[in-house]
């Protein structure tokens, strides 16, 4: 991978150049208080992107996997069907992407273009995107309560699967990192410099001191969790206790940057067409899988709750996507009203254990 | 990663509904083939246990499993009115155009059973993917050694698909059982659950070297395989045809998981084993 420097003066430019490029930009932007959010880049907004923030909660995963998206219109003539297809395929690109969203999106990659069915409209999309990843450096910013990807081994510094990387060295000076060959062509711009040793050093120095700068968190069992879940090894009082404490929002699906699942519906737009659209579903709502005459296998909340954490956690589906579904964002810790969120629950399964274990020691 | 040009696999083809028949109250079965020729002979290379898309316009789309054997010429539905896009399908009338897409899921491994006896063990409308294999097996008879039907429904007006019934149980290749839980019309057969066949005088299940194939309510699934064990069957030698909520078919929309497998591509047919160890209830 190549690297080189740039002025911190200089690093909006990189959004000037991605829009040239003929790029729709999508940038974080500050609210009021913690409130942030990603937007699209316009000549009166450009000035106010900001670098270090706090992760806007809604996740940028929508540019490549909306909220709601149309996969075919339907019309009706003469006893006749039309299907056609709506692709849709923008030039976008996501600048100040953290890593932890960056793993998420990689997540998706790997869900949806893996395997033997792929899904054309992430495809389409996915290939027209562009990632300017930025490290989460500054602890009274960008790293929150809840950010555990120290944890889920996605950061602080994202290792691969960005376009650019950008990572503020201090002293006025950025370090940019090319992940591909789209890349690596900005580095062609006249405000790009090659580093040197001392830029190399600092890096590793700023990342040292990040990794120390993440609060005391129950996810450095985390791997732990994994482990257990895979195993089959929790017991049914846990899932029950968390059950319990879910209020079946569907929160913690909608802020989650690696969230795959969503229902399709059908709706008139028209006196003879109709439209067919995906729209993101959460495995918490009682129906999700409810059938057709009522039937629903999984009815007990609790037995929903499982289902999020056995997919999320279970070594079957990390080894099925070569990737996992939880990369220590933190977002539904910090959105879940029952504190729920996937630190809690690490923390509710290391205590069941700890608990089982002083009943039933491990060494007999 | 995968490297070849992506289909699009959400998008279902046209079909032309061509006649309907009434099977029980509230089932009916409906002959359809696609339009273009092309698609129609793609989507014939179905396996037996396989089922597709089925879109109505409007209301949306449901999986259905596909009756018919790759054996026999004619393609077709057998579906119960149960939520809004049944029943939109059951509204059509002959000429009208839905769409469908399919085959999917991986369908019983009628190869591996060969030189096998074979037991089909249906409740209700549970024959409607046994019927495929049914007439899939008795279409290569000599591959397969003695082949029992065990079959249960409500009432006798509940027994679908009477031509075949009749066909089997008048043929001597194949020893077919009915029952029903309620006498009615001049019925003269056996009364009780579809286990209750099993311990019949006469009755003789075929155990070693033998498939048995399991599909019905829930209720009766569970008694199905006792009965089974009792007898002596192995988990690995029971298979069953699993059913969920699905919106993709392809293992994308997630709705079908059930513990590690997605039904809808992993399935929807397991053997009692795996689904034992699929962590989650069924």
């Amino acid at each position: 991978m190549k690297a080189r420097i740039l002025d911190s003066t200089d690093v909006l430019k990189i959004v000037d150049l991605l829009q040239q490029q003929g790029c729709e930009v999508f940038a974080p932007f500050g609210g009021r208080g913690r409130d942030t959010c990603y937007d699209k880049v316009t000549d009166q907004n450009r000035d106010q992107i900001q670098i270090h923030l706090p992760n806007p909660y809604y996740p940028p995963k929508r540019f490549i996997f909306p909220h709601i998206e149309r996969l075919m219109k339907v019309q009706r003539s003469d006893g006749g069907i039309q299907i056609e297809p709506t692709y849709r395929e923008p030039k976008r690109a996501i600048f100040g992407i953290r890593s932890c969203d960056v793993a998420g999106i990689w997540h998706l990659d790997r869900f949806f273009l893996g395997r033997d069915f792929r899904d054309i409209y992430y495809d389409k999309r996915r290939k027209n995107m562009f990632l300017v990843n930025v490290v989460c450096t500054d602890p009274a910013r960008d790293i929150g309560e809840e950010c555990f990807c120290v944890c889920a081994d996605t950061g602080p510094a994202a290792r691969d699967h960005f376009d650019l990387q950008l990572m503020d060295l201090g002293g006025g000076e950025f370090m940019a990192v090319a992940g591909t060959p789209a890349g690596e062509a900005l580095f062609s711009a006249p405000f790009f410099r090659k580093g040197t040793g001392a830029h190399v050093a600092r890096r590793r120095a700023i990342l040292g001191e990040v990794r120390k700068s993440f609060k005391p968190s129950t996810t450095s069992w985390f791997s732990a969790a994994i482990r257990h879940v895979s195993a089959g090894r929790i017991q049914e009082k846990t899932w029950e206790e968390i059950g319990n404490r879910c209020l079946e929002c569907g929160g913690c699906t909608y802020v989650c940057p690696a969230c795959t699942c969503f229902t399709v519906s059908d709706r008139q737009i028209g006196p003879d067409e109709v439209e067919r659209v995906r729209i993101w579903d959460a495995c918490a709502l009682g129906g999700f899988t409810r059938m057709a005459g009522g039937h629903n296998p999984r009815r007990a909340v609790h037995d929903r709750r499982n289902r999020r954490f056995f997919r999320k956690l279970s070594h079957y589906f990390i080894q099925r996507e070569l990737s996992m579904a939880c990369v220590g964002c933190g977002r539904c810790a910090a959105v879940c009203h029952g504190d729920i969120g996937m630190p809690s629950i690490v923390e509710m399964i290391r205590r069941e254990t700890a608990e089982v274990d002083k009943h039933e020691p491990v060494a007999r | 990663m995968n490297l070849s040009p992506v289909k699009n696999v959400y998008l279902p083809k046209i079909a032309v509904l061509d006649r309907v028949v009434d099977e029980i109250a509230e089932v009916k079965t409906f002959y359809w083939r696609f339009v273009d020729p092309e698609e129609q002979a793609a989507f014939r290379k179905f396996r037996p246990g396989q089922f597709a898309q089925v879109s109505l316009f409007g209301a949306g789309e449901f999986p259905a499993s596909l009756p018919p054997s790759p054996t026999e010429e004619e393609t077709f539905f057998t579906v119960r009115t149960v939520g809004s896009c049944t029943a939109a399908l059951h509204q059509l009338k002959p000429g009208d155009k839905f769409a469908v897409r399919g085959p999917y899921g991986n369908g019983f491994p009628m190869e591996e059973y060969y030189g096998k006896n074979l037991v089909f063990v249906a409740g209700g409308i549970g024959l409607i993917p046994l019927r495929s294999c049914i007439i899939y097996a008795l279409a290569h008879r000599e591959k397969y050694k003695r082949i029992q039907i065990f079959l249960g429904s409500k009432t006798p007006r509940d027994l679908m698909y009477r031509d075949n019934l009749r066909e089997w149980e008048k043929s001597a290749g194949v020893e077919c059982h009915l029952t029903v839980d309620r006498a009615a019309d001049g019925w003269t057969g056996n009364v009780g659950v579809v286990g209750s066949l099993f311990k019949k005088p006469g009755v003789q299940v075929a155990v070693d070297n033998t498939v048995a194939f399991v599909c019905g309510p829930p209720i009766m699934f569970r008694f199905v395989i006792k009965d089974l064990k009792a007898l002596g069957f192995q988990d690995k030698n029971i298979v069953s045809t699993l059913e969920r909520y699905m919106k993709c078919g392809v293992g994308k929309c997630g709705h079908c998981c059930i513990g590690v497998a997605y039904v809808c591509v992993d399935g929807p047919v397991f053997t009692y084993e795996q689904i034992q160890k699929l962590g989650e209830d069924i």
